[in-house]
């Protein structure tokens, strides 16, 4: 049995042995390089310089950091539970590494075209809340308990919306293939058809990834980092590059579902230097505007992430999906889906606009405390 | 909404600014005159000696007594033949700068204004290995006047009583 990989013809495990190498070795550097363009863009947002003294422009600032992690004592506190402590980052770390699979990076560059690649994606890239929820149980301290506990209740509101906004993208597509789905939007991507589930995802992918103002689990003023309370060094280092991993993932998927991916504009005769440019620009837009927001909005309270998800977001893309039907089933021209879309997105800036201004109402017991305090 | 999306649009506006950070040790900002580092003594150009005539005022008022002062008869005075109308002079003076707390007092005792705070980034880049390093004899405290290293800068009070007479 072969498999080709690179025009060579080579036996199916050196092929599966290559390929994790090539996510393994990519991701790596993709990952630093993410965390340099983090603290480059976060420093100018605040004003800053950034790193600077590590090599050229302090290149090589990702890179000290990884030598000084690697270096540094990994501890476990006595009273944590082995097996779940320790394992615990891996359960983050091998479900994102998975979800590189499936990926259409570029024309036929990709680890393994699935048939099924975008419910590969959406099974794949849930499985990591198991690590977080190890994590939080495991280190055997409240902070980390709850912040696990709070990761797991995140991720699972925030899994409809994301998923929803995803089956609208592959019921107008009709096929859940990302090929299929790029090759859609050679004329136009879907963000022009969808720009409400476009909003959607990408508040969902906020939440996801607990990148702020979602940053709930690991939010430092109020559980001290969360499920990391007590990694350090190696271990707490996998945690880092499994997120940053995981905005790569979630950047490509947005850029090939909404963008166009690596065909629109101008289709995929271009070359792969061309492609590349494509999809460079485009997830670098999405982690752009990614690090803005983290830079401007500050941290949600719990509850208010829950009713977002809840009441605004899931409501929001059950009705996207219901308008895609309809307008797949009665053949309607795609307009009327971008006039919906755009309806559903002033429903979302207003409920969002009135959900911000409105004042904190405390539940009954509560108040009358309150109250009794007063 | 109007809130994030005003938030939103403070961060980029500040994002195409330019940085604000100074590259420290590389790019020294320029000091304001009255910036008041540690205390040093002022050399007398006209004579050639310094203005210090030891008579331990700023000894007594220092806060935290982080100064020894030794006089001595001033070998350069007229009655010795020389041009000086100090009768007594300084002979060895000691400043703990580890102890000394930058609080001004010893220049506003001294008659003679004869000690100022230094107003120069060396007055404040001042880190050694061995913290008697920190002792400053009579020879540091007034090199820096000697080669006109510091500002001049006549303290506010002496300048205004000069002006009064």
């Amino acid at each position: 049995m072969n498999n080709s990989l690179f025009g060579f013809e080579i036996n199916v495990w050196f092929d599966g042995l290559a390929r994790l190498g090539l996510i393994v070795g990519v991701m790596t550097v993709v990952a630093m390089g993410l965390i340099y363009g983090e603290r480059k863009i976060l420093a100018r947002f605040q004003q800053r310089i950034g790193p600077q003294k590590t090599g050229p422009f302090g290149l090589l600032q990702s890179v000290a950091d990884a030598i000084k992690l690697v270096g540094k004592e990994d501890l476990r506190p006595t009273a944590a539970d082995p097996w779940t402590f320790e394992l615990a980052p891996y359960f983050v770390f091998i479900p994102i590494f998975l979800g590189f699979v499936s990926l259409p990076f570029l024309l036929d560059v990709n680890i393994r075209l699935l048939e099924l690649g975008l419910l590969y994606f959406i099974a794949v890239s849930s499985v990591n809340i198991v690590g977080w929820v190890m994590a939080g149980w495991g280190s055997d301290n409240r902070y980390a308990m709850i912040g696990g506990m709070r990761a797991a209740a995140q991720a699972i509101s925030y899994e409809l919306p994301l998923v929803l906004s995803l089956v609208v993208v592959a019921m107008l597509a009709g096929s859940l293939n990302l090929k299929d789905i790029v090759e859609g939007q050679a004329v136009v991507p879907y963000v022009v058809w969808l720009p409400l589930a476009f909003v959607i995802f990408f508040i969902s992918t906020l939440a996801e990834m607990n990148r702020p103002p979602f940053d709930i689990p690991i939010g430092e003023s109020e559980v001290v980092g969360g499920p990391f309370v007590e990694y350090s060094g190696i271990r707490w280092s996998m945690f880092m590059l499994g997120e940053y991993a995981s905005l790569w993932i979630l950047s490509t998927l947005t850029a090939a579902v909404f963008l166009g991916g690596y065909s629109w504009p101008f289709g995929e005769d271009l070359g792969k230097g061309y492609q590349l440019l494509l999809m460079g620009a485009k997830s670098g837009l999405y982690i752009f505007v990614v690090f803005w927001v983290r830079a401007s909005i500050p941290r949600l309270r719990i509850d208010q992430l829950m009713a977002y998800s809840w009441k605004v977001l899931l409501p929001l893309s059950l009705a996207q999906v219901l308008v895609v039907g309809f307008v797949r089933v009665y053949e309607l021209p795609d307009v009327v889906l971008t006039a919906a879309g755009i309806l559903g997105l002033v429903a979302l800036v207003s409920i969002t606009g009135r959900a911000v201004a409105s004042t904190r109402r405390l539940p009954g017991a509560a108040r009358t405390m309150r109250s009794e305090a007063a | 909404m109007k809130g994030i999306a005003k938030s939103l649009m403070v961060t980029l506006s500040t994002f195409t600014r330019k940085p604000v950070t100074r590259d420290y040790p590389n790019y020294h900002r320029e000091l304001p005159e009255r910036d008041r580092a540690f205390p040093l003594l002022l050399w007398d150009k006209e004579i050639d000696e310094p203005f210090c005539t030891g008579c331990h005022a700023c000894e007594r008022a220092c806060p935290v007594e982080c100064m020894t002062v030794l006089m001595k008869d001033n070998p350069n005075h007229k009655s010795n033949g020389g041009d000086s109308s100090r009768r007594k002079i300084i002979d060895k003076f000691w400043i703990d700068y580890a102890r000394c707390m930058r609080c001004n007092i010893c220049v506003e005792v001294c008659n003679f204004d004869a000690i100022a705070m230094n107003n120069t980034w060396q007055g404040h880049e001042l880190s050694v290995h061995d913290r008697k390093d920190l002792v400053m004899d009579l020879e540091q405290l007034l090199v820096q006047s000697h080669v006109g290293a510091i500002k001049e800068w006549v303290p506010v009070l002496g300048q205004s009583n000069e002006t009064n007479e």
